[in-house]
Formats: structure tokens, sequence, C-alpha cells
């Protein structure tokens, strides 16, 4: 097989095939994946949840990752996120002209080994091949189908006073992870993405606690982002315990160099919970027994003031709130 | 924080939880003052009759749209790569912003440092590179040291174009608008405190303050203090651990070889005469202005935009009429809307609850 | 106007020093500061250390209040 991608490689003749079966196919071997032109899948046992995500990151490798884990984690994590469990995926790619086929297959090695351990079959999958410089390397497109617990029925609107407001871990690894791997400030420091499948971790929650209020994965704009949608969504306030909130001292160093915020920095891997205050310990510890929850936490609760917003308390014992996200992360000098 | 530090606060809190004396203005004049102050809620403990002004210290408010007008020409019809803070990316001229000539093109690219800018010209010798050079003292210096190294390697393809300012004839054009200061810390840093105290026999008072909650708090308090003990002019370091009486006599040197003083405009407040920085004619090499000969542009302010008063502290943004309707920090109208440390952003990012 | 950011100077070459704030490392200019040794700590602004730092901000509460 030829070292680099061509464009006649999504031209949809032999080569086509033959990318599709040595990169793709020979990895994502399952039995619902066949030639044919489309999956026939099961009836599902419950109501399924159903979503799709498109994935372009610069540099396509970084520290903790590459596109392919976070396409897989992407679209895993939103159907855990509604309480259904992960079942099948569909991949859609487009690939510059000219990627080196290596890469492309530690992109495949990625997807499988996550897509294993998140119990999902990727049954489905397109390929295109774009000219140089109209696409910047790979974007994948992932699509999924959940099967959602009975009773579970999270959502955004329904956090409620009195809720605690849990997050599974440190918060803005991603963000600062491809921030730093871009290379543009010239900022060193050692971070790791905490781009993660989440579902196992998911569904442990509903096993301690049968009234999940909200479930969310933090993703772009971080936890931040979704602590203000949620304030909205929910017509609540949301008081939060600044000092709480997990941070990597490393990210810490690097947001403060750069005058960022962690809590508006992305996350691949982080849980947002809403749960009934009484539950929030037995969530917490039922957290921290996952490979990537050991910095779970509790970090504010909800209130009836304030609807809309999320309040902290100072150092000086004063109030003061979450500034809502600014769009577009820049250094700044002032 | 230590037993001594809390009992510091502590006593600090209490003299302005007692202040009963005359009415006071105080005034910060440094954007990251306004934006920590917000953030420790500081005005929660200012006692009813003390007034917290925000002035006119955020480099992104005071610079005129003029200047975006001239980057945004320089990137279009000079194909020049625009280095930046990313400070001035959004900032609105008056056809577009930085972040608008982006997407139609042009090359904005933010910079953590000068000195990146200058590392970006030399790998990139087929492009002129400009760098936005705006900032008060704390910043001039990284500037010229920019340029300093421009220099050294012999560099022609890097520039600057100039919009530095210095606060000390601000600290003059505003003193009937405040009874005292909250001077900034990290300009004091570089400057020393000589001038600040030479400020007192002119009637002009203030305390140096920094950025952290106690910080801040302590300087408050020993403002408040220093008011209602008497009605002469006073001056007080309240950020010892980085300001010192002489500053850093090497950044002065720096930019004095390199920059000297020009009238500059400041937006909302109109020309301050000998209150900006541009480079000196040995330099115009370096000089964006002087090298592509950069037209004049004369943007006009925005109708119904009060930031002018704001920075004055004549009136609030909520004064303003197109507060939180037609100007939000989504689509800014004003320059006090724009940067972060903006007035008008931050009341309407902490307003209504601190 | 200026924020700045307290850091560690790890060493120091050329009239630059490598400083670093709870792990995240940067070279920063040290020309404007005599005297910079490493363990020292700095205020870094902009790309460049601005100001040696003497003290921590609770010790100078104390002796701020200490003067009135
Ligand atoms: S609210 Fe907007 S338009 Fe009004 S003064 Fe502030 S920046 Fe200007």
């Amino acid at each position: 097989m030829e070292e680099k991608v061509m464009l006649v490689h999504g031209g949809g003749g032999k080569q086509t095939s033959e990318l599709i079966h040595e990169v793709f196919a020979k990895r994502f071997r399952n039995l619902y994946l066949t030639e044919d032109d489309a999956a026939i899948l099961p009836p599902p046992a419950s109501n399924i949840a159903f979503t799709t995500d498109g994935f372009i990151v610069s540099p396509w490798k970084f520290p903790g990752g590459n596109i392919g884990k976070l396409s897989i984690c992407g679209t895993v994590n939103d159907i855990s996120c509604m309480g259904a469990r992960p079942k099948y995926l569909s991949c859609a790619f487009v690939i510059e002209e000219g990627f080196p086929v290596k890469s492309l297959e530690e992109i495949a090695d990625a997807m499988a080994l996550t897509a294993r351990e998140a119990g999902v079959s990727i049954v489905a999958g397109d390929t295109k091949v774009a000219g140089h410089g109209q696409v910047d390397g790979v974007f994948i497109t992932t699509t999924g189908i959940g099967e959602r617990l009975p009773g579970a029925h999270p959502s955004g609107k329904s956090a409620r006073p009195g809720d605690a407001v849990i997050v599974s871990g440190d918060v803005g690894r991603h963000g600062c992870t491809i921030l730093l791997a871009r290379g543009e400030y010239g900022i060193d420091a050692e971070v790791t993405s905490d781009c993660a499948p989440l579902w196992g971790m998911a569904s442990s929650v509903f096993d301690v606690c049968r009234d999940v209020h909200v479930l969310r994965d933090a993703t772009r704009g971080g936890v931040g982002t979704v602590l203000h949608e949620i304030a909205g969504q929910s017509g609540v306030g949301i008081r939060l315990d600044a000092s709480a909130v997990p941070v990597d001292p490393a990210v810490a160093g690097v947001c403060g160099m750069l005058g960022l915020e962690p809590l508006y920095l992305a996350c691949e891997g982080r849980l947002v919970i809403f749960v009934p205050k009484e539950d929030a310990e037995a969530v917490v510890a039922e957290l921290k027994k996952s490979p990537y929850g050991e910095n779970a936490a509790v970090i504010g609760e909800v209130t009836p003031d304030e609807p809309g917003r999320v309040v902290m308390t100072t150092e000086l014992g004063t109030q003061t709130v979450l500034p809502p996200p600014g769009g577009e992360l820049l250094p700044r000098i002032c | 924080m230590t037993e001594e530090g809390k009992q510091a606060v502590a006593k600090a809190r209490a003299i302005l939880e007692n202040y009963k004396g005359k009415k006071l203005r105080i005034m910060e004049v440094c954007g990251t003052h306004t934006h920590a102050i917000f953030k420790a809620g500081l005005r929660q403990l200012m006692p009813e009759n003390v007034e917290l002004i925000s002035g006119p210290g955020c480099p992104v408010c005071v610079t005129p749209a003029d200047f975006i007008d001239e980057a945004v020409w320089l990137a279009t019809e000079k194909n020049a790569v625009i280095t930046t803070f990313g400070d001035l990316v959004r900032v609105p001229g008056s056809e577009m912003s930085l972040a608008g000539a982006r997407s139609e093109g042009a090359d904005i690219v933010p910079v953590y440092t000068p000195i990146d800018a200058v590392e970006y010209a030399k790998t990139h010798p087929d492009r002129e590179v400009v760098f936005l050079s705006v900032g008060f003292e704390t910043t001039t210096p990284s500037a010229c040291l920019a340029v300093q190294r421009a220099e050294k390697a012999g560099l022609k393809n890097f520039s600057i174009l100039t919009a530095n300012k210095t606060m000390d004839e601000a600290y003059r054009a505003l003193k009937d608008s405040v009874d005292a200061y909250i001077y900034p810390g990290h300009v004091c840093a570089i400057v020393g405190t000589r001038l600040t105290e030479e400020l007192t026999g002119e009637g002009i008072s203030g305390v140096v303050a920094g950025f952290t909650p106690s910080e801040l708090v302590t300087a408050a308090a020993t403002l408040v203090e220093l008011c209602s003990k008497s009605d002469e002019p006073f001056f007080r370091n309240c950020y010892p651990r980085v300001v010192t009486r002489d500053g850093s006599t090497a950044a002065k040197k720096l930019v004095e070889k390199y920059m000297e003083p020009a009238d500059a405009v400041w937006r909302g407040l109109g020309i301050i005469p000998k209150s900006g920085m541009v480079l000196r004619d040995e330099y115009a090499a370096f000089d964006a202005r002087k090298k592509f000969s950069v037209p004049s542009f004369k943007a006009k302010n925005p109708p119904g935009c009060r930031c002018g008063e704001i920075l004055q502290g004549k009136c609030k943004p909520t004064d303003c009429p197109l507060f939180g309707k037609t100007c939000t920090p989504e689509h800014p109208v004003g320059a006090c809307m724009v940067s972060q440390e903006g007035t008008c952003a931050a009341y309407y990012q902490y307003g209504g609850v601190v | 106007m200026c924020v700045g950011l307290p850091a560690k100077v790890v060493s120091i070459k050329d009239g630059m020093a490598l400083v670093d704030a709870s792990g995240a490392k940067r070279e920063v200019s040290a020309e404007l500061l005599d005297e910079l040794d490493p363990g020292d700590y700095v205020m870094v602004h902009a790309g460049i250390a601005i100001a040696k730092i003497t003290d921590d901000d609770a010790s100078e509460a104390a002796s701020v209040m200490g003067e009135l």
C-alpha cells in the first residue's frame, strides 16, 4: 500500500476499498460491519439516543490521545450523558491528500481501542479524500446510537434548588493540552488530555442515584460554560465553591501566564452532574472508583436565587459571579 | 492565608466598615484592578459614601478606533502579518475588527510577548510583520526589547505600530474628578514610586495597590484611613513586595533609548499632551506608520456611546442607553465593552450581584 | 492594565530566565532586572520579568496594616 493518502483513494475504485479494508475494516471488525451499503442492527431494548458530532483538531495527535480517540469519546459521551448505553457508531472521514497512511493507522488503532473500551461497535463508515489544503489533515464525523436505561431522565432543564453540583475530575486539561501542543505561546508544561470514554463512569452514577437531574460532558467551553447553560436552561442559580474546583497546578500555571480561566478551557473526559444533595457523597465515592474519576468533587450547589447566574463566595467573604463565557480564548495582557 | 495575614484583612475590613467620614471618590486606573476588584467582591465592603470609579486604565479601552483601522489597513492593503496581544483581536474599528479582517483572509497572529513577534519575523523572512504596540509603562519596555532584538538581528521585515501611553499626565488630567487614586501596581513596578510621591506636591493623593484580594482590601483601607485622618495630600506604597522607589532603571533606560513622548489620543478623553510614546526618528525603520506611510484615519466614536464620560467617572455604564441592549460583550459598541477589563464589560458580567 | 504572574526563576542564561509557575515553564526576558538568581520569584508581564518579588501577600498585608 502507498505511504500517503492520494486523491485516487477517495475515487471509489480499487484503491478506495484497499484503504478502507487495510486501515479501517481490519481494525474495527465486528458482527455488524459488512461490505453492504448499510448495517442491519437488532431492534433496541428501549428508547434510543441518537447523536452526531464532527471533529477537527490541530495537531491531530496530542499527549493523551489523537483525533481518532476524540471522535469516539465525543459521541459516546454525548449518548452516555442522556443515560443511554452507547451501542453503535458510524464514522466518516475526510482525509487530506498527502496525509501519511501510518498516521491514519494510528488514528484507526485509537478508535478501535476506545470503541472496545466503551463497548460500542463501529458498524458503518465512509472515506473521502480532499485536495491538499482543503482540509487540515483529517476530519472525522461520528454518529451514534445508544439504548436508554429505563427510568433515566437527565436533562439540562432539570436542575433544582438543593442539588449538589459534581465534577468528575480536574478541569481544563484537554484545552490546555491542545494549546501547549500547538506550541504558539512557547510554554512548556506536563499536561495530558483528559480525553476518555465515560459510559462506565456515567452508568455507575445511575447505579447509586435513581434521580440524576442533570448529566453533561464538558467539552468546548469547559465546565464553566456547562454551568452557565444549566443555570439558564433550568432557571436556577448555581453557587460555586471556587476553591473546591479541581485544577491541575500546571494547568493553573499556564492559565495564569496567558490570563485564561481554567473553567473555560475544554475538557473531553469530564462529567458535570447534578443530583439531590443527599446522594452526592455516594456519587462522588462511585466516581472515584473509575480510572477517570480520582479527582471527582462536589463543587457547588443549586440555589433558587440569582437564576441564570453562577455565583461564588470570595476569599473576602463577599459575593462575585463567574463571568459568562466570552468566546475565543486569547492570551491577554490586561 | 497565614494568621497575621487574616488579622490584617480583618483590620482593613473594620476600617472600611466603620468609616463615617466625608464622601470620597476613589479611582482605580488599571483595568486589571477593575477586574480584580469585581472578582474579589471589594465593592461590597466599601462604605456607602465611598465611591469606586473605574478610570482609563485599560489599554484596549483607551486605544482609539483609528488604531484598529490602521492595523486592518496594514493587514489588508499591505498584506502584513499582524502580531498582537489577544486583547485587541475583537476590538471594533470603524469598518471591522482584526477578527473580521482575519475571516476575510488577513493574517492575524496573537502572541504572548512582543519578543515572539520578532521570532515570527525571523522565521517568515518573506513577510512583513507588524506588532501592535499598545500598553502602558509596564508593557512598553517589552516593545522596546522587541525593537532592540530586531535591530541586533538586522531584521528588515519587522516593525511596530505604536499606541503606547503613559499614566502621569492622565493622573493630572483627571485629578479633579477624584479624591484619591489607587495607583496601578505593575506600572509603578517599572516607574517606581518617586513620581507618585511627587504628585502629592501637586495635591494628588493615592496608594499603590497589588492585585490579590488581601492587597486590594488593605490598600482600600489605607486609602480611606489616610483620607479621613487629614486633608493633606498623601501617598503610600501598599504593594512593597513588588514596587520599589526606583522601579526598574534598566526598563526606563531602554524605553528612553528607543522612544520619546508625544501627544496621544485617548479614546473617550481626547488628546492628552505628552501622554503617548512613539519610536524616535533614528528607529523610523521599525515604525510601521512611517515605513508604510499609513494614511490617517479619523474614526468617529460610535454614536450614543458614553465611554468617555465613564472613563472619567462622570457616569456609570448603567446610565448609557445602549448598555446591555445593543451593547453587550458579544456585540460591543464601545471600547469599554470590548475588553474584559473594560468598565462596561465588568458591569455587564458582574452587575446585579456585586 | 497589566496582568502579572508570579513565577520562580529556574535558571538564567543570556538575559533570559526560565521561569516556573506551578509547573508551567517559559523563557522570559530577565534584561530589566539586575541581580537575579535561580530561586528568586519574579513578576512576569508580557514575557518579561518586570520586578523581583520580595514577600508573599499575606505578610505584606500585615506590614501595610502595621504602618497605619
Ligand atoms: S455600554 Fe457600550 S455604548 Fe454604552 S458606554 Fe459602555 S461601551 Fe459605550
